[in-house]
């Protein structure tokens, strides 16, 4: 059973600010029940599948530069840095 | 004008029979009388520049200057695509006002094919939906009925196409939001083998199975607007193999259609939690698929009932992790950041989400924790790897896979969103092709006597894109079906 410490404790993982934890409580249980089926799939013993690609297919390690500047599309910035508030 | 393919498009400018300032023209003001009544669109572009596009395309037709082969074709782009200089929300107000600083692969190849981009499709939230009442921005409706959900989640793409607000649109199917709306709509949604269409400029919500795919009135649109966007690109390291501008079109037509293949009907698919009606009309399609020489049979894939947890517990666990970059400091909304510690400022920013992708993203956190990550993660993993193996079993033996592409038909818009288990129940027969990388295909195949559309789906091996087109094209030929109420 998910518990409200729990949401809590992942919520502020996420990142999400969640008012009402008790609301996710239900919604999230609701799902992770659905997702106990798996238990019957009988698929203890698969290998779990990895896609893999080959070094040498992958593109050359270096620098592009990107034409334009990406900084105008921020809403928060000086002097060519970007602004964001004070980490604790 | 505006009933016209994108292949008969092409055939009467060639033609002169009219020329692309004209259909442009015509199509805006087709929107203008339909998209109230539809929403269709999260953005449209201005008619003014887009009308001196197609004019540039007529001068250069007439001077005989070389033109792209798409010759000014509208075609209409889901949300989540990148356009330089155009805003890309997702159908979220958390990227509300975001515009885009370059162009998606799709549709740099687009416009070097002379497609003219006159609008951005509505969409559930970061594609989180399969019926478009996620959407940030309120839903699309029905063109076959607006009172219903079009399906989702690239919803906007599919009744766009189906009402003529547009030849052809790419959506994203990252668990069937291609095809589902595709059969919703009474249009033909692709969803390509898994890289065969670079993602790079595509809003990432599960890379691992998600591609872009065309919604297009026929197959032969479907092919002709695969064969512009597939192909290798350096942008994405996932693509294959596959060289840029393969003529999907070519032998379409030809090599006796499904004549001499073997077609196994998914039973899990047609289970008996499928509308009676869809049943029958697959049963009636594979009658028409023996009629025109293939050998149907009723083939067994036992993870089919297991699909769809695994595909929300892997897609949920991406989700989390794609989704943490819209922190509103690198992308998003106006919000002071006066008064705020950075992580407090995060979460409250990130407050924007809907309920949807709110919930997803905490599902997300919770399946891949450490605590509880072999729980559910390993395990959904398992299922799809078992899945996989099933699939290529069946396709070992049978060249296609059908199906219904959705059990149920469409719904009244409000009738399912508060029960999230039975929405996800209509993706029971889309994901499996996600989860194992397959191509499959979305075809109008019947309209029910209260006037909602069936599609019937079919699947085929990796990079077995162009037979499945073929055979596609060979149930299409055999199908007639009344023209749309709008």
């Amino acid at each position: 059973m998910v518990t409200e410490e729990e949401i809590e404790e992942i919520s502020r993982l996420m990142k999400i600010k969640i008012t009402d934890h008790h609301e996710y409580v239900d919604k999230v249980h609701y799902m992770l029940d659905f997702f106990e089926m798996l238990d019957s799939a009988g698929a203890e013993d698969e290998e779990v599948p990895l896609r893999r690609i080959p070094i040498s297919r992958l593109r050359e390690d270096r620098h592009v530069a990107f034409d334009g500047r990406l900084i105008d599309n921020l809403k928060h910035f000086r002097d060519g840095y970007v602004r964001a508030p004070k980490m604790n | 004008m505006i009933r016209v393919s994108a292949l008969e498009y092409i055939e009467k400018i060639t033609n002169g029979e009219f020329t692309a300032r004209e259909f442009m023209e015509a199509t805006f003001l087709h929107i203008k009388n339909v998209e109230p009544q539809l929403h269709a669109f999260l953005h449209i572009e201005g008619e003014s520049g887009m009308i001196a596009q197609a004019k540039e395309i007529d001068r250069r037709i007439r001077s005989g200057q070389s033109v792209g082969r798409c010759m000014g074709l509208p075609i209409t782009i889901k949300d989540n695509i990148c356009i330089k200089g155009s805003t890309t929300t997702c159908g979220s107000r958390m990227l509300e006002g975001f515009v885009a600083p370059y162009d998606a692969t799709v549709i740099t190849r687009l416009r070097k094919s002379d497609a003219a981009i006159i609008a951005k499709t509505n969409m559930d939230e970061f594609a989180m939906g399969l019926t478009t009442e996620f959407s940030a921005f309120g839903p699309s409706h029905n063109p076959w009925n607006t009172g219903y959900v079009p399906g989702g989640s690239s919803g906007g793409s599919a009744v766009a196409v189906a009402a003529f607000e547009g030849v052809a649109s790419l959506g994203t199917d990252t668990g069937g939001s291609v095809r589902n709306p595709a059969s919703f709509c009474s249009v033909v949604g692709y969803k390509p083998t898994y890289g065969l269409v670079s993602r790079h400029g595509l809003v990432s919500y599960a890379n691992s199975i998600e591609q872009i795919g065309p919604i297009a009135r026929t197959v032969r649109d479907t092919a002709f607007v695969l064969g512009i966007i597939a192909g290798h690109d350096d942008h994405d390291d996932t693509t294959i193999d596959t060289p840029a501008n393969t003529d999907y079109l070519d032998g379409i037509d030809e090599g006796g259609g499904v004549e001499g293949m073997r077609v196994g009907i998914i039973k899990e698919m047609c289970s008996e939690g499928a509308d009676p009606r869809v049943i029958e009309a697959t049963k009636d399609a594979a009658s028409e698929m023996e009629r025109a020489g293939a050998i149907c049979e009723y083939v067994s894939l036992d993870m089919v009932q297991y699909s769809v947890p695994a595909y929300y517990t892997i897609t949920a666990a991406e989700a989390e992790s794609n989704l943490a970059r819209y922190d509103n400091i690198r992308y998003g909304y106006d919000y002071s950041l006066e008064g705020y510690e950075f992580n407090s400022y995060v979460a409250e920013a990130r407050s924007r989400f809907g309920p949807e992708v709110a919930r997803r993203i905490i599902v997300g956190g919770y399946v891949s924790s450490a605590g509880h990550s072999g729980r559910y993660y390993t395990k959904a993993q398992k299922v799809q790897s078992k899945l996989t193996r099933e699939v290529r079993e069946a396709l070992e033996y049978h060249d296609l896979l059908l199906s219904p592409t959705v059990p149920r038909l469409p719904f009244k818009i409000g009738e399912k969103i508060d029960d999230p288990v039975a929405l996800f129940m209509l993706d029971l027969n889309t994901v499996t092709a996600n989860l194992t990388g397959k191509p499959s295909i979305s075809i109008p195949f019947r309209i029910s006597d209260d006037g909602l559309p069936i599609g019937m789906q079919l699947m085929a091996d990796v990079s077995n894109d162009k037979m499945l087109l073929r055979s596609a094209r060979s149930l299409e030929k055999r199908v007639s079906l009344p023209e749309v109420p709008i």
